[in-house]
């Protein structure tokens, strides 16, 4: 039983990574642009979510706030940050981007301490269940839960509405979508929109599970989504979602076994290199977006 | 139904075309030629609105939309089969047909469709699959199907029948004159200058950006000159 433990626990942190990294790589399919400060929208969903859940005294009612501001923020971004750079080469944008970052995190910094937050009360941390035989902790099922409602949601969003569809029209060719009166400008803002609610949603999630937000907690994750978008073949969200799951296992039975010598983070970018060396299109082979 | 005065358009600075002037009223095909690099293309999605005007006016109806965006364009009734189709090759031939009418209210969506599954129905055969694993054949015949779901009463093709085999390109044109039947404007862009002149009633010739002839397609049949020079048809090729 420990393996499969160690797979669902693997399987839970290959959830956060693609609720993180799958508004990276929307914004890539849309744009060409690496949305680095996607993940400092990713540290602001941890602290709204925390913070109000402290205020208030409900966890539901910080992930609340955490679905409102991050959007907003994610819009924001794109509207007085890559707009106005979007006729520049994407490396300007980019640049911009890890601009931001650092500013939000250090922002964060001098707003929230350096020591960072944490919950006054997170019973779902500690609370356990026992299903067949597997212990796992509430915050850990509701990764779940949350997680799978949210792609299959996206998955019915993207197929079975029309503005979904455009959506998906736009990334492919957005000048022949607008031909047909899809306004990509709007694509954009809702892209952007979700995008960023799912990192927001993951903060929030990370943030329960560790049950501790400090200001550096966007960068590891950044770095290890842009590696996840790459593996996941850029632009396809597909492609993502797998990557992000096996990142998660591969780090968890990673940490077991070579985890005296290398610690989660370094095992994760271990595997991500010699994947990459074997199969640098990456898991899905082609651009699909 | 659509009027060009004067029309000088480009990338940026760069003219591609200059003062081009012509009228297509409906129930009628125009045929755009001239040799590669003329500036038909960039005339067609000048009309669209894709392309910089740096001078004269686009009139639809008699409004003038030379400032208006793409968008709004498709919402009057201007509909795009573009060079090389670009269909949305990643969305299934539904979804394709669905952005098409964007534009419009999602309850006529089903009539049109089906009016589009009538025309090819070969399309109906294929709905549910992925438009970019189709042939090309098969691709631009969703790219008119497209076009037909935005209720054009101008349809601008460019290109009908580059890549296509013979068979397809035959279907292709019968589906544009049924169109022009049914009251449309066409701005047709081709190749095969013969195929285009036998089923034009109007021919614009461009030729390094200007216009080189502007008639009707009997004058055009007749001008050997304009033939030899500007649309490299031999004796031979035309009999």
């Amino acid at each position: 039983m420990f393996y499969v433990d160690l797979a669902i626990s693997g399987i839970v942190f290959g959830c956060m990574y693609a609720l993180m990294a799958v508004g990276l790589t929307l914004v890539y399919g849309m744009l060409r642009i690496l949305h680095i400060a996607h993940a400092a929208v990713f540290a602001l969903g941890a602290y709204v979510t925390v913070l109000v859940a402290n205020a208030s005294g409900s966890i539901l009612i910080g992930f609340i706030a955490a679905l409102i501001a991050t959007p907003l923020c994610g819009v924001a971004i794109y509207r007085l940050l890559y707009q106005p750079l979007l006729h520049y080469r994407p490396d300007v944008p980019m640049i911009a981007s890890i601009g931001l970052l650092v500013l939000m995190q250090d922002g964060f910094r001098i707003l929230f301490g350096e020591q960072g937050v944490t919950f006054l009360k997170n019973p779902l941390a500690i609370e356990t269940v026992d299903i067949a035989g597997i212990t796992l902790n509430l915050a850990q099922i509701a990764v779940l839960i949350v997680t799978i409602i949210i792609f299959l949601a996206l998955h019915l969003f993207t197929t079975q509405t029309r503005i979904g569809v455009a959506w998906r029209a736009t990334v492919s060719n957005p000048r022949i979508a607008a031909s047909f009166g899809v306004d990509a400008i709007r694509v954009r803002y809702l892209n952007f929109a979700i995008g960023s609610a799912l990192a927001g949603v993951a903060g929030g999630l990370i943030a329960l599970l560790n049950n501790f937000v400090d200001p550096t907690i966007g960068y590891v994750v950044s770095y290890k989504a842009l590696a996840i978008i790459v593996l996941g073949g850029l632009g396809s969200v597909r492609g993502t979602l797998i990557a992000s799951l096996f990142l998660g296992v591969i780090e968890s039975y990673g940490t077991i076994f070579i985890g005296s010598y290398l610690n989660r983070d370094a095992i994760a970018f271990l595997a991500l290199i010699l994947i990459l060396m074997a199969r640098p299109q990456g898991f899905t082979g082609a651009r699909t977006a | 139904m659509l009027r060009v005065e004067g029309l000088s358009c480009g990338y940026g600075a760069v003219r591609a075309a200059s003062d081009v002037t012509f009228a297509v009223p409906e129930r009628s095909i125009l045929a755009l030629l001239g040799p590669n690099g003329a500036g038909k293309t960039s005339t067609i999605m000048a009309i669209m609105g894709h392309v910089d005007v740096h001078a004269g006016r686009v009139l639809f109806d008699g409004e003038d939309v030379t400032r208006r965006r793409a968008v709004e364009r498709a919402r009057l009734g201007v509909a795009l089969v573009p060079e090389g189709r670009q269909i949305f090759a990643d969305l299934s031939v539904d979804e394709n047909l669905t952005i098409g009418g964007y534009s419009f209210p999602a309850d006529r969506d089903r009539d049109k469709r089906e009016r589009v599954f009538a025309l090819f129905p070969r399309l109906h055969e294929r709905r549910a699959q992925l438009a970019g694993s189709m042939s090309g054949g098969e691709q631009q015949m969703l790219a008119i199907g497209r076009a037909l779901m935005a209720e054009p009463r101008l349809l601008l093709v460019d290109e009908l029948s580059l890549g296509l085999m013979p068979k397809m390109v035959d279907i292709c044109i019968d589906a544009l004159l049924k169109l022009r039947e049914d009251g449309m404007a066409i701005v047709l862009v081709e190749q095969n200058t013969a195929r285009a002149l036998a089923i034009a009633d109007e021919v614009c010739v461009l030729s390094s950006g200007n216009v080189v002839f502007a008639g009707t397609a009997h004058d055009a049949r007749e001008d050997r000159e304009l033939l030899t020079r500007f649309l490299g048809m031999t004796e031979r090729r035309r009999a």
